[in-house]
């Protein structure tokens, strides 16, 4: 039924990347996204999976990852990634300087960014232990 | 991810065919190792068939990249289309790296 909300819950580590891609891409199929759509949200369903398996539970011992979707109307997807790690607000984090050279650059630090730049909406909150983060993705954006 | 290392014009050129993410991105940077590890300074990378990247990648290129540059080389990146266009600009990697419309260009440099 369109508009009920789908739900994934697996453990935070690196191998659930796969499925949750697949996943999210039923979801996209469902809200008739074109294929590059589809693609930006594989990249920020990567860019967060990668967060929280890496920073979000102690080493050693991941907890869950929640990840649930909805297709309010045809063209727009909604996303919501839950975890009941340490409390982090990626909106909070401060932007990468995109000016410096090569040989200033840091390697990383720039999947937040990424998350920034392609969702057409983006929030975060804490609640009940859980760091909820929700982005939009539309056709038209 | 599918890497297909070739020589042209004296040059080694990496075909990087598929997805670059947090499970390919070490391979793509072992490849490159292997290549720096045998005295190369200089690589040129064709993105041309490479359809999705992420930070992870950006990471890889950024990392061999200076390497590279420590060596007294380059990372020339080559064919960019669709989505990897895309981050590369957001980031403005586009403006770290020489970048080339075709494996021609990039081989001759400048």
């Amino acid at each position: 039924m369109p508009g009920t909300p789908q739900s994934l819950t697996l453990i935070a580590v690196p191998e659930s990347l796969a499925p949750v891609t697949e996943f999210v891409r039923k979801g996209a199929r469902e809200a008739d996204l074109p294929e590059l759509r589809i693609r930006e949200i594989e990249l920020l369903i990567e860019e967060i999976l990668v967060n929280i398996s890496r920073y979000s539970y102690p080493e050693g011992a991941p907890g869950t990852v929640a990840v649930t979707y909805s297709v309010p109307k045809p063209g727009e997807m909604e996303i919501e990634v839950a975890d009941q790690g340490v409390e982090f607000d990626p909106l909070a984090a401060d932007p990468p300087d995109l000016t410096l050279d090569l040989s200033q650059r840091p390697v990383g630090g720039l999947g937040i960014f990424l998350l920034k730049s392609f969702a057409s909406s983006l929030n975060y909150r804490r609640h009940l232990g859980w760091n909820r983060l929700s982005f939009g993705i539309s056709a038209n954006p | 991810m599918t890497i297909d290392c070739i020589e042209i014009g004296g040059k080694v050129v990496l075909h990087v065919v598929g997805r670059m993410d947090a499970e390919s991105a070490p391979q793509f940077e072992g490849q490159c190792d292997s290549c720096i590890s045998e005295g190369t300074t200089s690589l040129i990378v064709d993105l041309g068939d490479l359809s999705y990247v992420s930070s992870m990648g950006l990471r890889s290129f950024v990392g061999i990249a200076q390497k590279l540059k420590n060596k007294g080389g380059e990372l020339r990146i080559c064919r960019l289309t669709g989505l990897v266009r895309q981050v590369f600009e957001i980031t403005r990697l586009n403006q770290v790296f020489p970048m080339y419309e075709s494996v021609e260009s990039a081989v001759l440099g400048g």
